[in-house]
C-alpha cells in the first residue's frame, strides 16, 4: 500500500487541509453546543468503521475466492482479451493485470453484484498508482463513482417493499441519468488532464 | 426481482463448472483467493477508520443540516424538489444513511409519486463518492480533490437530469 510514499507530501496536501478544516469546525461547534456528546461522536464513527470493514471482509472472502478461480481458469483472460486494448486507452495503461482487474470491476460493477466491485478496483488502482499513472486510478475511480449499473436492484426491491405498482419503471431514467454521469465523468477526467 | 436473485448463483456455478472442466483445484484455488482479503482490509482500515470519524462529526454537530438548509433553495430553482434535497446531500457521505432516507420518502409519499421516482433516481444514480474514494485511493499521497469534484459535479448534474426524464418517462 504505502509504495508512493516517495512522492512529495504536499500531494497529499489537501486532503489533509479538508480533514483538519471540517475537525476543527466540528469540534467547535460542539465545545460551544454539546461538549458531552464529541466523544460518542467520535466513538460511533470508530464502530462504524471496525462494522463495515468487518462486512467488507466478509464480502472480500466471497468475492477474492471467487475472482482467484475466475483467474486460474484462465476465464478471466479470455474475457478480458477482447477489453484489453480499448481499455488500455482508457485507462493510459500497458499494464495486463491492472487492466484485467479494472475490466471485471467493470463488470461487476454494470452488473450490480454487491460488494464484488471493491476489491478489483482497490487492486487495479493500487496497480496504477504504482506505475505513477494517476490519470488512471482517477479514472476507473470516477467510473465507479458515478455508479455504471444495468439494474438498480436495491431501489427496485426498495419499491416493491414500499407498495409500488411498477417498481421497475424507475429503471430507464435511472439508466440515462447514470449512463449521463459516466460519461461526462470521464470527459471531464480525460479534459483535466495533464499533458504527457 | 427474482430474476436479478438469480445471476449471482448462476455465475458461481458456471464459473465453478468450468474451473472444474479445467482441472482446477477448487478448494486450494478459493482459499488462496480468500488469504488477500485480510491484508486488503487492514490497509484500508486506518483511512476508512479516519473518513467515519469525520463524517459523524459533520453529522452530529449539526454542519450538514446547516450547508443542507443553505443549499436547499439553490436546488428547489434547479429542478430538483426540496424533499429529496437532503438525500442528493446525504448519498455522497453515507450509502445506509441515505437507504433509510430513502425508505422513508417512499413511506412518506407513496412509492409510485412523483418525488419518490425522483428520489430513486436520484438514489440509483449516485455512489457514496467519499466513502469509495477512502477507500479506493487508502494511503496514497495523490492529490484526491479533482477526482472527487468531478465525481460530485457529474452526479449532482445526473440528478437534475434524472429528475427532469422522471416528469415524462
Amino acid at each position: 500500500m504505502r509504495h508512493n510514499n516517495s512522492l512529495p507530501r504536499r500531494i497529499n496536501y489537501r486532503v489533509n487541509v479538508i480533514f483538519t478544516l471540517v475537525f476543527l469546525i466540528a469540534a467547535a461547534i460542539f465545545l460551544l453546543s454539546a461538549p458531552e456528546e464529541f466523544l460518542p461522536a467520535l466513538l460511533a464513527g470508530g464502530e462504524k468503521a471496525a462494522a463495515l470493514s468487518l462486512s467488507l471482509l466478509a464480502s472480500y472472502c466471497v468475492w477474492l475466492g471467487f475472482f482467484k478461480v475466475l483467474e486460474q481458469s484462465g476465464l478471466a483472460d479470455k474475457l478480458a482479451r477482447r477489453l484489453i486494448r480499448p481499455l488500455g486507452k482508457l485507462f493510459r495503461s500497458q499494464d495486463r493485470e491492472a487492466l484485467s482487474a479494472a475490466s471485471q470491476n467493470m463488470a461487476a460493477n454494470f452488473l450490480g453484484l454487491p460488494g464484488a466491485p471493491t476489491p478489483l478496483g482497490v487492486k487495479a488502482t493500487q496497480k496504477f498508482l504504482a506505475a505513477q499513472n494517476g490519470y488512471g486510478a482517477d479514472m476507473l475511480f470516477v467510473l465507479n463513482a458515478t455508479s455504471l449499473q444495468l439494474l438498480p436492484a436495491t431501489v427496485i426491491a426498495l419499491r416493491a417493499a414500499a407498495g409500488s405498482a411498477a417498481p421497475a419503471d424507475i429503471f430507464l431514467p435511472t439508466l440515462l441519468a447514470t449512463l449521463f454521469s459516466s460519461v461526462l465523468g470521464a470527459a471531464l477526467v480525460f479534459l483535466t488532464r495533464k499533458k504527457r | 426481482m427474482k430474476y436479478a436473485a438469480l445471476i449471482i448463483p448462476a455465475l458461481f456455478l458456471a464459473l465453478f463448472c468450468f474451473a472444474i472442466f479445467k482441472k482446477i483445484r477448487l478448494y486450494d484455488c478459493f482459499t488462496e483467493g480468500v488469504k488477500e482479503a485480510v491484508p486488503l482490509v487492514l490497509s484500508l482500515f486506518p483511512y476508512l477508520a479516519a473518513i467515519l470519524m469525520l463524517s459523524e462529526l459533520f453529522e452530529r454537530s449539526g454542519l450538514s443540516a446547516a450547508i443542507t438548509q443553505a443549499l436547499a433553495p439553490a436546488f428547489s430553482a434547479l429542478g430538483i424538489p426540496p424533499e429529496i434535497s437532503k438525500l442528493v446531500l446525504l448519498k455522497p457521505f453515507s450509502g445506509s444513511g441515505s437507504t433509510a432516507l430513502l425508505s422513508e420518502i417512499f413511506s412518506a409519499y407513496g412509492a409510485d409519486s412523483y418525488i419518490a421516482r425522483c428520489a430513486a433516481v436520484a438514489y440509483g444514480s449516485s455512489e457514496t463518492v467519499f466513502y469509495i474514494s477512502a477507500v479506493y485511493f487508502a494511503g496514497s499521497k495523490k492529490n484526491l480533490a479533482k477526482p472527487v469534484v468531478i465525481a460530485l459535479i457529474s452526479n449532482f448534474l445526473s440528478v437534475i437530469l434524472g429528475c427532469l426524464l422522471c416528469k415524462v418517462l
